[in-house]
């Protein structure tokens, strides 16, 4: 596997607030990276940082094998549209779309093209008249047409309707079949995008909490459901990671099971059911435990 | 400079012309709009006049400000390049250093462009006595009046525009890297500076001096002289601007 970013005790501060601290991990090739996180818990930061629009505090950070900051042959291979993506005054949409294969060698026009109908963008309004999800839209178009090696997405559904954010995951995935790089998600709305996630990092207070491929995670935790007392006796010398109950019923989420533990479970009368993503990094998230 | 590098300095120059709408359609409609106008006035103003006055009127019009606007106007476009176009060039990819090195390439070339255009203009002037009215708008005094030759007024045209296109620039990238706090302190610095000036020449008075160093450097001298501070402007932009970093 090539590694294409790889991040060591990154730091980043804005005065006293730590919006990166001490983070490190690796990007590799052809692989669809979620960067999952609570609003404001560093995840524009540190894209930001991976494509040298913000400088670090502390900490080194190596892409495509070398220090991004002001290195036009690395930021040249890379492709970050904010969510908070400010345009020129003046500009359009048609304008956006014409300028940007000038930067981008893999540049697709027809693909753009296509997805401008698949949004059914207005290519002849100003970017400052568009919708939430028309700008949204604009900013999921440079970024899949780009073909940019590294793209990065920033919560890119925001303001899109069902139907479009299920576009842009069909046209994501089909496009990356064909042409393989390294994507990095960054959202909020997990179980959306569960499926289509290789590998999951969690950040939360600008701390990675979870580092892991996404298969594992979906195995890593399982929720058990019976009556209290059962429960209790279960969960008895196990890491659990939530607990709820009423009356006499109780359910727990745990650690991950091995057959064993399958098995006694299911002895126990206790029902045995999967954790979603999304529940796993809500519970990680809120008591901010360390479950790698 | 390296093929590969003169491309990425180029796209940027592309990407502050992908419209050109801001700085070129929409000054040159401002300015025939105001051409229109000076004229409709001056032509009443000088089918009125008792003929003995014609002379002496049309070199009231010397003193006209009516293109003064335009060098404000590309002030603002160049803020604006710098405020706007930077995040999305950097979201493009682009290091600091290809985009200012474009701009600064961008903003030599509509120095040109609109330099040719007003020298151009004032050729005409001249050549048809003032629009056939005795009217001054693009060789008022400011310009070197109608006297100076054409290449001078080219390089007067030329050495303006650089010079409010590189302070526009500069004010820019400061705000751009510290915003407000940042254009505010620099405000009062160079306010400081100003007066600290103003305090030397009084106290050594040398006012004199300085009225006779215009006198004898003329429109000409002077905007060559704004050079100086143009290319300070210029290598400040970029200082300040290699290590800003584009706010949302």
């Amino acid at each position: 596997m090539t590694v294409v970013a790889e991040v060591q005790g990154l730091t980043k501060q804005f005065g006293k607030v730590h919006a990166v601290d001490d983070v490190s991990f690796t990007l590799t090739e052809n692989r669809i990276y979620g960067l999952l996180g609570r609003n404001g818990a560093g995840k524009t930061t540190l894209m930001s940082l991976l494509t040298a629009q913000e400088f670090a505090t502390r900490g080194t950070i190596r892409v495509f094998g070398e220090n991004p900051v002001e290195n036009a042959g690395v930021l040249a291979r890379t492709a970050f549209i904010k969510e908070s993506q400010r345009y020129p005054e003046d500009f359009r949409v048609k304008h956006v779309l014409s300028s940007a294969p000038w930067f981008f060698a893999g540049w697709d026009a027809d693909f753009a093209a296509a997805l401008v109908d698949d949004f059914r963008l207005p290519l002849d309004r100003r970017i400052k008249k568009l919708s939430r999800g028309q700008l949204s839209a604009v900013g999921v178009i440079v970024g899949l047409a780009s073909r940019a090696p590294l793209t990065f997405f920033d919560e890119p559904y925001l303001g899109l309707d069902a139907v479009a954010r299920q576009l842009f995951y069909d046209r994501l995935l089909t496009d990356y079949a064909e042409h393989p790089r390294t994507i990095v998600l960054s959202t909020h709305l997990i179980d959306e995008v569960s499926n289509l996630l290789e590998h999951v990092l969690v950040i939360d207070e600008g701390r990675i909490l979870i580092d892991s491929d996404a298969d594992t995670l979906r195995g890593a935790a399982t929720t058990i459901a019976g009556t209290a007392s059962a429960v209790d006796a279960f969960t008895r010398g196990r890491e659990v990671l939530h607990r709820e109950s009423i009356g006499g019923l109780a359910s727990a989420t745990v650690g991950a099971l091995d057959a064993a533990g399958r098995r006694d479970a299911s002895a126990a009368g206790l029902e045995l059911a999967p954790v979603s993503l999304q529940q796993l990094i809500v519970r990680t998230t809120t008591s901010g435990e360390d479950l790698s | 400079m390296t093929t590969a590098a003169l491309g990425r300095t180029t796209r940027v120059v592309r990407l502050h012309l992908a419209n050109p709408r801001t700085t070129i359609v929409l000054p040159a409609l401002i300015l025939g709009a105001i051409f229109v106008l000076t004229y409709a006035i001056w032509w009443l103003v000088s089918t009125n006049l008792d003929p003995s006055d014609a002379a002496d009127a049309s070199n009231g019009t010397q003193y006209s400000g009516a293109p003064g606007w335009i060098f404000f106007y590309m002030l603002v476009v160049a803020v604006q390049a710098m405020n706007l176009t930077f995040p999305l060039a950097l979201g493009y990819g682009s290091t600091r250093r290809d985009f200012y090195l474009g701009s600064a390439l961008t903003f030599v070339l509509l120095s040109a462009g609109w330099a040719i255009a007003l020298t151009v203009l004032s050729a005409l002037e001249t050549l048809t006595g003032g629009w056939g009215i005795g009217m001054h708008m693009f060789t008022t005094i400011y310009f070197g009046g109608g006297e100076n030759e054409t290449w001078q007024r080219l390089v007067i045209f030329f050495c303006l525009m650089l010079f409010f296109f590189f302070t526009g620039a500069v004010f820019a990238t400061v705000f751009v890297r510290w915003k407000a706090t940042g254009l505010v302190a620099a405000f009062i610095a160079i306010g400081a500076l100003l007066v600290g000036v103003i305090a030397l020449v009084t106290y050594t008075r040398s006012w004199d001096a300085v009225g006779a160093f215009f006198l004898q450097a003329q429109a000409l001298g002077t905007a060559l002289w704004l050079l100086v501070p143009t290319a300070i402007a210029g290598v400040t932009g970029y200082l300040v601007l290699r290590h800003a970093t584009p706010r949302s």
